[in-house]
This record gives C-alpha cells, sequence and structure tokens, in this order.
C-alpha cells in the first residue's frame, strides 16, 4: 500500500514568466531574476550554490505558510526530503576544470564541501534544526516526486512527524549536452502523515514504477494510472521529455492529458503539484517519466477549502 | 509488518569480485592504496583504494565506473539469493551513491561531450541495475554522500517492510571521482599514508571504490521460495541528522547516540545484545573520537567490550558505498559467527577507547551494528539479527 501525504505548506522559486524557444528550449531567465540577499539576507550565503539559495528561500516561504517548525516541537520530530538531478552539475564543472588546469590547492575551501550533493539538505537542516529523517534523492526526473513518496513512506513509519519536501535545479554547465533545457527554481511542501491529518487537508499520493528497455508501456502506465485513479476520470499533466519512453506515454494518453515539456532535471514535475496544490479545483493526476525507465505518477487532490 | 530478510550478498571492491573473496580478505587484514591512475588528479594525496582493473566489468558499454560496480555487485547478489535475471515483477531497487557517475562526465570534459538532444544525468545508477535485474518496481537514488549506502539499505527494508515490494535490492555504489577526490584534499582530510580509523598517527581518510548489494525480503516471501538463505534479519534502523556543519560531526555526538538508540529500539534489541559493531571510523581525528565517545553514550557498560570492526582500514573509504559496504560486512559477521582480526594500524589513539581485536573473536550476542556517516550531517546505524 503506498502512503500519502497532506501538505500544510507550500511554496514555489522561479523565473516569472518562464518561456519555451522555438526550439524546444528553456529561454535562460534573467540573470537577476533571484537575488538570494533580499531573499536570504546579506551575509553567509555567498558561498552557497544557486540552487541550493532557491531551496532555502522556498523553504522559508513554504515553513512560514505552515506555521514550522512548532515552537514545542523537538527538532528531531521534523524530517527533511529533497530531490535534484543537477544542483551541483555545474558547480563539479567549475571545480574540475580548476583541478585540471591547476590543483586541488586552487579550490576554495569555503566552496568545496559542497561538491557533495546533499549538502544543501543539510544547510537547510541546520537553518531550521530539523534532526530527524533527511534523504536527497538523485533518480533522473522523477526525484521530486519521489520525495513525496520517500517522506510519505519515512512518515507512516514515523521516522518524522512532519516534513520538509523539495525539489531544486539550477542551471547547467553550458559544455553539458542539452544545456538548454536547463531547470532554475526551487519547491518545497511542508508534508504530514495523510493518517493524522484533519479533514479538508491538501493531500498527495505517489506511485513509483520502472520500464525496463523495450518492454510494453501501456499494461504498467495503465496499471499505475489505475492506482492513483481508480476512475480514470480525472484530468492528467503529463510532465514528459522527447525520449521514446516520454513519447510511448504521450501516446498513451491521447486527448487526456495535458502535456508539459520536461526540463533537464526533476523540478518541472513537482512545479506542476505544487501549482496544483495552490490552484487547481479538482483533483489531478500529474505523470512524469526519465528517458531511462523511471515512472512517476502523483494523485494531486487540493483542499476543498481554497 | 513482516520481518525482513537478508538473502543475497554481492560485493566488489579493492579485494576484488564476490563475497567469498571479501570475508577471506576480511580474514586476511591486509591491503594497501596505490597511486590513482588520473593524470590530471593533481592533489596532494593521490591515493585510492582502488578496484582491480581485472575486476572492472565490462568498460565498453558507456556507462560510468559507478554503475559498472553497482550492476555487478546486484548480479552477485541476486544471483546469490536464487532469483533469476528475468522480469521481477515488483522488485524494487534502491541504489545509494554519493558521486553518481561523476568519473563519465570528468572523462567528457577532456574529451568532448557525447552529441545528445537531452542532458545526461550522473544518477542514473539505479536505473540501469534495475534494467538489468528486471526490476519493475520503485527504484530509488539516495545521495546521503558517505552515509548513503546505509540509507539505501534502510529505504529498501521499509518497501519491503511496507508492502510495497516483496523484494528489494539495497546497492551502495561509488568510483573514483577526481573532483570528490579534489573537494577532500582541499578540505586537508585525506592521510597520506593509508586509511588508519583509530590510529593515533591518523591523518585522514582515504578513498575506495566498491559496490556492495543486498538483496532483502519479507520473510513469506523468502518462505515461498525455498532454499532461500536467510544470512541475517535486517531488525533495525536509526536515522538522525545533525543539523550542525557541512563538515564536522557535532562534537557531543547527540545525533549519532541518537541514531544507534533509535536503531537498537526498532530491533528490539538492548546494548547487551550485541555481538559487534562495524563503525563508520574514516580515519578523520574529529569522527572517529566523536564516534568512540558516542559508542560509549548509547551502548553503556557493554562498550567496554563489544569488538569493533575497522572495514575502511581494509578498503579504505567507499563514499556512498560505504554503508552497503559495512552492512555486507555485518551480514557475514552476523553469518559466521566470527568478527575477523582487524587491519594492524600500529598504536590506537587513547581518546578513542574502543575494543579493535587484532584476532578473530567470536560473536557474543545476537546483533550487529553498524553506523554511517556524512557530510551535511547525515546518519544512519542499522542493526541485524543472527537468523533463526
Amino acid at each position: 500500500m503506498t502512503a500519502g501525504v497532506a501538505i500544510s505548506g507550500v511554496a514555489l522559486v522561479r523565473p516569472a514568466g518562464a518561456r519555451w524557444t522555438a526550439d524546444g528550449h528553456r529561454a535562460s531567465p534573467p540573470p537577476d531574476w533571484f537575488d538570494y540577499r533580499r531573499e536570504l539576507g546579506q551575509r553567509g550565503y555567498k558561498y552557497v550554490p544557486e540552487a541550493y539559495r532557491y531551496l532555502l528561500a522556498a523553504a522559508r516561504r513554504a515553513l512560514a505558510e505552515a506555521g514550522y517548525p512548532q515552537p514545542d516541537a523537538a527538532p528531531e520530530d521534523g524530517g527533511l526530503v529533497v530531490g535534484t538531478n543537477s544542483a551541483v552539475a555545474r558547480l563539479h564543472a567549475d571545480m574540475d576544470r580548476t583541478v585540471v588546469a591547476g590543483s586541488a590547492a586552487d579550490l576554495s575551501p569555503a566552496t568545496a564541501p559542497y561538491f557533495s550533493i546533499n549538502l544543501g539538505g543539510g544547510r537547510l537542516a541546520t537553518e531550521y534544526a530539523i534532526k530527524g529523517y533527511h534523504a536527497t534523492l538523485t533518480t533522473p526526473r522523477v526525484a521530486g516526486l519521489e520525495a513525496i513518496a520517500v517522506a510519505a513512506r519515512a512518515l507512516a513509519l514515523e521516522r518524522a512527524r512532519w516534513m520538509l519536501v523539495g525539489a531544486t535545479e539550477e542551471r547547467l554547465d553550458g559544455a553539458e549536452p542539452a544545456a538548454g533545457l536547463s531547470e532554475s527554481g526551487a519547491v518545497a511542501l511542508v508534508a504530514h502523515a495523510d493518517a493524522a491529518a484533519p479533514p479538508g487537508s491538501a493531500r498527495c499520493r505517489v506511485h513509483l514504477r520502472y520500464l525496463p528497455p523495450d518492454s510494453p508501456v501501456g499494461p504498467v502506465l495503465a496499471a499505475v494510472l489505475a492506482a492513483a485513479d481508480a476512475h480514470g476520470d480525472l484530468p492528467v499533466v503529463a510532465v514528459l521529455d522527447g525520449s521514446p519512453l516520454g513519447t510511448a506515454i504521450a501516446a498513451e494518453l491521447p486527448g487526456r492529458a495535458r502535456v508539459v515539456p520536461a526540463g533537464a532535471g526533476c523540478l518541472e514535475p513537482l512545479m506542476q503539484v505544487a501549482a496544483l496544490l495552490v490552484d487547481a479545483a479538482e483533483p489531478t493526476v500529474v505523470v512524469t517519466a526519465a528517458a531511462e525507465g523511471n515512472l512517476a505518477v502523483a494523485l494531486v487532490c487540493p483542499s476543498p477549502d481554497q | 509488518m513482516d520481518d525482513v530478510y537478508v538473502t543475497g550478498l554481492g560485493v566488489v571492491c579493492c579485494l576484488g569480485t564476490g563475497v567469498d573473496r571479501f570475508w577471506r580478505g576480511m580474514a586476511a587484514a591486509r591491503s594497501s592504496p596505490v597511486p590513482t591512475t588520473d593524470p590530471y588528479a593533481h592533489v596532494t594525496v593521490p591515493l585510492l583504494y582502488a578496484v582491480p582493473s581485472k575486476d572492472r566489468p565490462g568498460a565498453d558499454s558507456g556507462w560510468g565506473s559507478t554503475t559498472h560496480l553497482a550492476v555487478a555487485a546486484a548480479e552477485q547478489a541476486v544471483a546469490d539469493a536464487g532469483l533469476s535475471l528475468t522480469a521481477q515483477d515488483g522488485m524494487a531497487v534502491v541504489v545509494g551513491t554519493g558521486m553518481g557517475d561523476a568519473d563519465r562526465h570528468e572523462t567528457w570534459r577532456l574529451a568532448g561531450f557525447p552529441q545528445d538532444d537531452r542532458w545526461i544525468p550522473g544518477f542514473a545508477v539505479g536505473s540501469t541495475v534495475a534494467g538489468r535485474l528486471g526490476a519493475t518496481g520503485a527504484v530509488i537514488t539516495v545521495s546521503n554522500a558517505c552515509a548513503a549506502g546505509g540509507c539505501a539499505v534502510s529505504m529498501a527494508a521499509d518497501l519491503v517492510r511496507t508492502g510495497e515490494a516483496t523484494v528489494a535490492v539495497a546497492v551502495g555504489a561509488e568510483a573514483y571521482s577526481r573532483v570528490a577526490l579534489a573537494c577532500f584534499d582541499r578540505l586537508g582530510a585525506l592521510d597520506p599514508r593509508e586509511c588508519r580509523p583509530f590510529s593515533r598517527d591518523r591523518r585522514g581518510t582515504v578513498f575506495g571504490e566498491g559496490a556492495a548489494a543486498l538483496v532483502l525480503e519479507s520473510a513469506a516471501q523468502a518462505d515461498r521460495r525455498p532454499p532461500a538463505t536467510r544470512y541475517a534479519r535486517l531488525a533495525g534502523a536509526g536515522w538522525s541528522c545533525d543539523a550542525y556543519h557541512p563538515t564536522a560531526p557535532e562534537p557531543d555526538g547527540t545525533q549519532i547516540v541518537r541514531a544507534m538508540v533509535a536503531a537498537l529500539a526498532e530491533a528490539g534489541a538492548t546494548a547487551d545484545q550485541l555481538g559487534c559493531l562495524v563503525p563508520h571510523g574514516t580515519g578523520t581525528e574529529l569522527n572517529d573520537r566523536t564516534e568512540s565517545e558516542a559508542v560509549h553514550t548509547a551502548l553503556g557498560a557493554r562498550a567496554v567490550d563489544l569488538p569493533l570492526y575497522s572495514l575502511k582500514a581494509l578498503i579504505g573509504h567507499t563514499g556512498g558505498a560505504a554503508g552497503a559496504m559495512a552492512a555486507v560486512a555485518a551480514t557475514l559477521i552476523v553469518h559466521h559467527g566470527t568478527v575477523p582480526g582487524n587491519v594492524p594500524l600500529g598504536e590506537q589513539d587513547p581518546d578513542c577507547k574502543v575494543w579493535l581485536p587484532m584476532a578473530a573473536v567470536p560473536v557474543a550476542g545476537r546483533y550487529t551494528m553498524l553506523n554511517a556517516y556524512a557530510f551535511g550531517g547525515n546518519n544512519i546505524s542499522l542493526v541485524l539479527e543472527r537468523a533463526a
């Protein structure tokens, strides 16, 4: 049985009016779209990679909305699950060039710890004294939705009482293939065990599957969609790329899904979930998949009170 | 919820390939790092407990090195469990890796990236493993730095425990990365001689390469298909986060104590029932001292004569694989009922008051614990129980 979560805080940090170019790439956001000093403060963030500044800003907003961490709660009650594919990809490229052209001694000691992709979550945990369950997930494309599934399971097993769930990405190094598909921004949600949430809470449940190469897509997709939406009558948002798997999934949803182009990483699917939690009038299914075979399907139920 | 058993094991490391070789290597207690072969590793300590070239399978597949190692270990584990390498309906895969296939991007930066109309993610290790195993369940990649492998084992067990998967393969995998080595070098965290956890003369850690895999099944599932070997029961897990500093452990060890205590509690065990501890023990000065003190705080009087098996002294610090490597070592210790003698490293640090037996001793207790810690303050402790 796949567990779900109730959501009490939602925040998105993204460039205003994100656009796509004619060749299917994401238009680069203006360089000044995010002012970390205004969002986070004048000091202490100079050496923090961009993706983690976005995540910290999104978390700040979501926690404020939800009123967490609660003053009387133990730090051990809180948990954190973050999805990202490329948060440090550009940092790694910069570091690597520095070492190849010079030596490790040329690296900044303030930046060096951030080679480890979980450091953004670590910084977030430190700022808010979140000392319980902590996972940084990196599964291609689905890591953002996967964060909800992992948080839900950990909450159900009482490894934490509440969770900050998020995803973040930043622009890729220009030398990488398809760097034009870069994503920039972050999402943060405050999540609770579904069973313990008050009536009327917004809720989300995520199902994960893997499609081995060359396996038929239809039966697996149908089964996962049925698990999320038993009657098969809910609207569907499909965040897909042009890979064979993405194309096959789109073909299985003719006329049913609103297709949103996927970016390079795992941000857009969770962005869609967050936007639906804030704006949707009815439950909606979000589908996404990676070219590598990872499939995630989320049932998003906004609060009926909103 | 059903019990979760370890029914298959696989490992690749500097000792070579296979669980038998690994166990014999633990008994022999001899190894040493080698210079990295990367001519662009412009670092002061270019040492590595490298996987021997003969144990690097399929180098022409286009995969990164971490994927190679992960696939090799996972296939061993699945074969060891008596499962076939065909479509495994509902099998889940959880991979722990800190750097993924970073080496592939490092190679491409020098040789040129392939032409592609999509970005090639660095953390597709689990996807490739799942494809090789025919898994169709959840496939999760967790990158909690040097605790990732231990986290993967716990997350895989949770999938089985909650009934979301009947079988889950947990893998920890890490290959050489120039960026990771350089950053540790810049932080002054590398020992110029060898990995010497708890030694008075330790100077830091030394990276190792490798992958370790464990097949986890519910008791009901294992019962349905004898003669599956039950190596051990994965009895408990404790998670915590220091929320203290990017790289340094919390000095009083409060959160690593909490992880150990929580793992024991979930296992339904007491400290007196522990027969061995596989510590995180990296060879860094503060980490080893903090862990030593935390062991006493968490385990009380049992810590005085509890044998520790210090794995990183043998195979180096395998980063995101380390927790899974420790889980395989702990499983073998539980299964064989023997704690192998530790690698001799000279005089032990008097501030690290733990017992590192230099000769094999019997496991005097039903349970064995392992610890895995990481940059970012991520901590996990696991408890394994001798199978009935």
